[in-house]
């Protein structure tokens, strides 16, 4: 006999392309709302401490620039007056006021979106002139150091400019006396200084940059690198140590050609730092601030569109009904054996606190516990009810012990242990020792070790958050997700594990 | 590699876990007819009314307050047993062979103290071993005492006992499961039970698998297993046929004891029978079942055509 489960299967998957088709057509979301992109979060603290005159500070504020784009800036200027201005490429924030008291907390706040592929300017910037420190001879000197490599291709010259400022040029013999004369020179100049000589001289376009190392961190000095042209792009030099950055570098620009990042005049700073912190969920940050606005049906009626502190519960909720799937086809298809259905589930949430091994560890822990306390507990005799309710209260008091200690060796994982759904772990310990009591150590351990397995494999897909993201932008997945449910509860063919145990009939002649 | 196992389980008709749920006891048992398995005092009842004969029942504990009464019941009775009304798999039952001063003594030899009694009724009552872990009764009824056919091939004192499966009324496969001494005596396969099959023809015991293994002897007696007259067959296959029209379900197993003064008894049915049986047999099920759903016809009618069918279509080498 079969069952029309075709056909709601099917009008449910239509629905969800026909929900998806109107997002992406109509309203322009991405196809694939997660991609290769990073969002970063930068926070510069200054504390200004005025004096009697005018104070003015000016930082250098990310630009957009080689693949960064800012998405959202914020500024606390406390009592002091603040402007943007523009100087060539880059772009200054002045803050400014006459004030006599207590030092005064600046603060800028910007989201950074890095994008490694997105167009960099791919013409040859203007010539730098050479840097002021040098004399007229030493340019001189500079130009006839780099006459020998003039002809080569600029990736060439530029090993060549990173061999010499090394000091390890390849050269000949009759060549030594003017390189000799040039590290003379190179050790009077700033490391900056000489480099920019060199590839001024090598004919490639050069410029300083002051900027930040962009990893996760605080960070108190700005780092200070060239940004040089070659035919294939631009590469990155770092001075001090004369070595060239991976590409593309993992690097913010604040200040491009010689501008400082930092200036103050009048007052003083009596502190600064950048701050830089990975956003984890700003990707779709990116069109949030259009979906607002948005008078389409679909945008207002979003999820993006809750109190931040409700979108966090939804991110997960939406992948609970994918985890039911894998339980399904656990259960179904595989035929791995779980202590009732939805308890691996449930687990799979509290381990999203615990992490995965804690949680992992606690359980069993706390069931072996519960296993022997259960197994003294036969002894008195005692009815269900009561016999639960000590169990019960035997996994609180694990869970407040192992709370406490987790407290002194500061693990946030073993504090978290109380968001484990204490019942279910109860019930969990009943159900092991009857089933070890009727079928058997072996038997209760297989199902354990299922349930944990399930339990992982689960908090694996809910913790995974490009998934996360994308059914949170796209809910109506979750009507996909409910057909496969739907072809799963209507497979009849045999369970992987039912293989195993019927290998010998499969084997009949 | 997989999906050539597969191939060949399906060649051999062997049924699956998911295919006998959605196949056959969704569509063929009816939610409202499982109660009538489930509770054993309902089928108890149910049977008497088709003459199937089940063990006399002495009493029934419903709740608490009755087993401060138990003793005036139990005065008279010197071998009963004790097992919950919604029980499964077996546990919860205790076979009491005789008195002591302390209490009971059980099948195995060991002394029960009245006390201790009392808390085996009490854990029934309270659900522990029901299968929805609800409140439960315990039902005291009397000893089984086996026919010696399987003497030599049974651990000690335990009593073995014959599954049979029946579809649409035809009995289609069968199995006698034998204790051992891992399986404490108890006639449960997951326990360690050796399960042989039954030649649906002749009622004679086959090879059987203990565990997932193949064996031709007991494990602990070391007596063959197979080619063991079953005996009063035909009225084994005959009373299970009879199950479906008492219960209306048309995918079950009925679990037999012989009793040596009283001949076959049923213990209790099954909505949910499980597929072991295919490997004491060394057959898939779904060809019979097949073989059923192909010749059925108005000559279905009555137990004995059904079985008569049975016995002609099933045996041996056919």
């Amino acid at each position: 006999m079969r069952r029309p489960v075709l056909l709601p299967a099917i009008v449910l998957f239509l629905l969800t392309c026909l929900l998806l088709l109107y997002r992406v057509l109509w309203l322009g979301y991405p196809v694939l709302p997660v991609i290769q992109e990073q969002v970063w979060q930068l926070v510069i603290h200054a504390y200004l401490a005025p004096n009697e005159n005018e104070s003015t500070l000016r930082l250098a504020l990310p630009l957009d620039h080689a693949g960064n784009m800012l998405v959202e800036e914020r500024i606390v200027s406390g009592s002091y007056t603040f402007n943007t201005v523009v100087r060539g490429p880059n772009r200054f924030g002045v803050w400014s006021g006459e004030r006599v008291g207590e030092p005064e907390e600046i603060q800028y706040r910007a989201v950074i979106h890095t994008h490694p592929r997105r167009g960099v300017p791919n013409q040859s910037p203007l010539q730098s002139p050479f840097p002021a420190a040098l004399s007229r001879e030493e340019q001189t000197l500079a130009e006839g150091v780099a006459l020998n490599w003039l002809a080569l291709g600029p990736a060439l010259r530029l090993r060549a400019v990173v061999a010499t400022l090394r000091g390890q040029p390849e050269e000949s013999p009759q060549r030594s006396e003017l390189l000799r004369r040039w590290r003379l020179v190179q050790q009077r100049l700033e490391p900056m200084d000489a480099a920019l000589a060199l590839l001024k001289a090598s004919n490639l376009p050069a410029r300083p940059v002051e900027g930040l190392r962009l990893t996760e961190g605080v960070q108190i000095l700005t780092t200070k690198w060239i940004e040089v042209w070659t035919e294939g792009g631009w590469r990155h030099l770092n001075p001090e140590t004369k070595e060239l950055y991976s590409s593309p570098p993992a690097l913010l620009p604040l200040a491009v050609g010689g501008w400082p990042a930092v200036n103050i005049t009048g007052g003083k700073l009596s502190d600064i730092r950048w701050t830089i912190t990975r956003q984890l969920m700003s990707q779709w940050m990116l069109f949030y601030e259009r979906i607002a606005k948005s008078p389409h049906f679909l945008d207002r009626w979003s999820l993006l569109q809750l109190p931040q502190e409700f979108q966090g519960t939804f991110r997960v909720l939406l992948l609970v009904p994918i985890g039911a799937l894998i339980i399904s086809v656990l259960r179904n298809v595989v035929g791995l054996p779980t202590f009732g259905i939805f308890m691996p589930m449930l687990i799979a949430l509290a381990f999203r606190n615990t992490g995965g091994l804690f949680g992992v560890l606690i359980f069993s822990g706390v069931l072996l516990i519960g296993y022997a306390a259960r197994s003294f507990l036969d002894k008195l005799h005692l009815l269900l009810i009561p016999r639960l309710s000590v169990i019960l209260t035997l996994v609180v008091s694990c869970f407040t012990l192992l709370a406490v200690v987790g407290n002194k060796l500061g693990l946030r994982e073993l504090m978290a242990v109380g968001l484990i759904p204490f019942v279910i772990l109860t019930m969990t310990i009943e159900r092991f020792f009857i089933l070890i009591e009727e079928s058997g150590v072996g038997e209760a351990l297989r199902t354990a070790v299922g349930s944990i397995a399930v339990s992982v494999i689960a908090y694996g897909i809910i913790s995974y958050e490009p998934l996360q993201l994308t059914f949170f932008i796209y809910p109506e997945l979750i009507l996909t997700v409910a057909a496969l449910q739907i072809l799963i509860g209507r497979y009849t063919g045999y369970r992987l594990s039912e293989l195993y145990r019927f290998k010998k009939l499969g084997e009949l002649p | 590699m997989i999906l050539e196992s597969f191939r060949r389980l399906r060649e051999c008709g062997v049924l699956g876990m998911n295919f006998r749920n959605a196949r056959y006891i969704m569509v063929y048992n009816a939610r409202s007819a499982f109660p009538l398995v489930d509770d054993k005092v309902q089928t108890k009842r149910l049977a008497a009314k088709f003459d199937i004969p089940t063990p006399e029942m002495y009493a029934v504990v419903e709740n608490h307050g009755r087993i401060a009464k138990l003793p005036a019941v139990l005065e008279h009775l010197h071998e009963f047993v004790v097992k919950p009304a919604r029980g499964s798999g077996g546990s919860g039952i205790i076979l009491i062979k005789g008195r002591t001063a302390e209490g009971f003594s059980t099948q195995s030899g060991k002394i029960l103290s009245r006390e201790d009694f009392n808390y085996h009724i009490a854990s029934i009552l309270s659900g522990i071993f029901s299968l929805e872990g609800g409140e439960d009764a315990a039902i005291i009824e009397a000893l089984v005492h086996p026919d010696p056919v399987f003497n030599n091939v049974t651990f000690q004192q335990g009593v073995p006992d014959i599954r049979i499966i029946v579809y649409k009324g035809v009995p289609v496969m069968a199995m006698v499961r034998l204790p051992t001494e891992a399986s404490d005596g108890k006639a449960n396969l997951h326990r360690g039970a050796i399960g042989a099959g039954i030649d649906m023809g002749t009622g004679a015991t086959l090879n059987a698998v203990h565990r997932s293994r193949i064996v031709d002897t007991h494990p602990d007696t070391g007596y063959p297993v197979s080619g063991i007259r079953v005996p009063h067959w035909d009225k084994l296959l005959t009373m299970a046929a009879k199950a479906t029209e008492m219960t209306g379900l048309g995918y079950l197993g009925a679990d037999f004891v012989l009793d040596r003064d009283v001949g076959p008894v049923l213990l209790e049915l099954n909505a949910r029978p499980g597929l072991a049986i295919q490997m004491a047999n060394q057959n898939g099920l779904r060809l019979r079942l097949d073989k059923t759903d192909d010749a059925w016809s108005d000559r279905f009618l009555s137990a004995e055509s059904r079985v008569a069918w049975a016995k002609e279509q099933f045996r041996q080498g056919s």
